[in-house]
């Protein structure tokens, strides 16, 4: 242990906080080195001292005079209490403005979901999810015929399609064959 | 304030009607939730080691006394601010520590403006000896005052973790959260001042 390490090691070996293995070095180095149990000693002296030092108490109007401070601002003290209250760790100004931020975001999103949806949704899922009206109900009419509509639609569509469709020309095939 | 004059108004009782069991975490917890009493027994708890705290930094009683009230108003004002991740007591003592550090560049401030309209005359002062006299008590007392002047000279980061060990006999660990610096900072910090303080005690004795 050299001078360095063992003023390093002063303040815990008076507080009695030093291993084993390094405190046996730490009385090596003191039996080796006079001088330095006499800065040991002074240390522990001083740090004896220091918790002596008389302990001051408050005056008699201490507390009087700190309640006159309370009293002599109310109105700001007041103010300040009920505006330094925090919500979830944010100011009751910065709360409201998430919140209000919050409340905004989730109505954008809906609309947009909601929106989204409108476009992906069928004809059929359409019909499918509007409420069924009852026959008192004069949506109901309207309801088949448009169901009837859709349905004509599709069938022009699937008949459409299959005049639409390009025939194969199996011409060339049977030329070959023949061939 | 009608309310808070009438809950305050037993401030100079000494007792109060707020149970000893109350740990300072669960009287800061009432006092937030409105009990006042709370607050009149944490500042009984807490005055007298505040006083004796900030009195180390700034030598003048009535200062320190002035500098807690101001302590103990802010924590009326704040109570809000208070979460319970941190003791009670290492907060106070970092609004305390605080106020002290504005205290003292205020202090300095006014010296550095009085020593610039002074002349050169007046400039040249020396601080009052202090001078050993006999008797065991008077010794001792001697011995205090040297200590409390070393600690007085002591660099700010020193002296803040000396009184905080030495004189308040704080752990480590609270430490280390009042002064917001490493736990084996704190332990280095201690040891070196510790050191400074033998040199410097040396050479006054």
């Amino acid at each position: 242990m050299n001078r360095y390490q063992f003023e390093d090691l002063i303040s815990e070996y008076i507080e009695n906080e030093l291993s084993l293995s390094k405190r046996k070095q730490f009385e090596i180095y003191l039996d080796e080195n006079p001088d330095a149990g006499d800065l040991v000693e002074s240390v522990r002296m001083n740090m004896t001292t220091m918790k002596h030092i008389p302990k001051i108490k408050a005056s008699p109007d201490f507390n009087e005079r700190l309640l006159a401070k309370i009293k002599a601002k109310p109105a700001s003290l007041q103010r300040e209490s009920s505006s330094q209250r925090t919500y979830f760790g944010f100011s009751p100004i910065h709360a409201s403005m998430m919140s209000g931020l919050l409340i905004a975001f989730v109505f954008v999103s809906m609309q947009l979901f909601s929106s989204e949806e409108n476009t992906a949704t069928s004809h059929s899922q359409y019909l499918a999810n509007d409420p069924v009206p009852s026959l008192s109900n004069p949506s109901l009419q309207n309801a088949k015929q448009a169901s009837a509509d859709f349905a004509d639609v599709q069938e022009d569509s699937s008949s459409d399609d299959t005049q639409n469709k390009p025939q194969k020309d199996f011409s060339k095939q049977m030329h070959f064959v023949n061939d | 304030m009608k309310q808070i004059s009438s809950n305050l108004s037993d401030m100079s009782l000494d007792k109060q009607e707020i149970p000893f069991v109350y740990t300072d975490e669960q009287l800061i917890a009432r006092f937030q939730a409105g009990d006042e009493r709370a607050y009149v027994e944490l500042v009984n708890r807490f005055r007298d080691r505040l006083i004796n705290f900030v009195f180390q930094f700034l030598g003048d009683r009535e200062q320190a006394e002035d500098v807690v009230q101001d302590t103990m108003l802010k924590l009326f004002e704040k109570k809000h601010y208070y979460r319970e991740i941190a003791k009670f007591s290492t907060w106070i003592y970092t609004i305390a520590r605080n106020l002290a550090n504005t205290e003292l560049r205020k202090r300095k401030r006014r010296k550095t403006t009085l020593l610039s309209h002074m002349t050169r005359d007046e400039r040249e002062y020396e601080l009052p000896a202090i001078q050993p006299e006999t008797g065991q008590e008077v010794q001792t007392e001697f011995a205090e005052k040297l200590i409390q002047k070393a600690i007085h000279d002591l660099p700010e980061h020193f002296k803040t973790v000396v009184i905080l060990r030495d004189i308040q006999e704080l752990s480590y660990d609270d430490i280390s959260s009042i002064v917001g610096v490493p736990l084996g900072t704190v332990k280095s910090r201690i040891n070196r001042a510790r050191l400074q303080l033998q040199a410097d005690l040396k050479d006054l004795r």
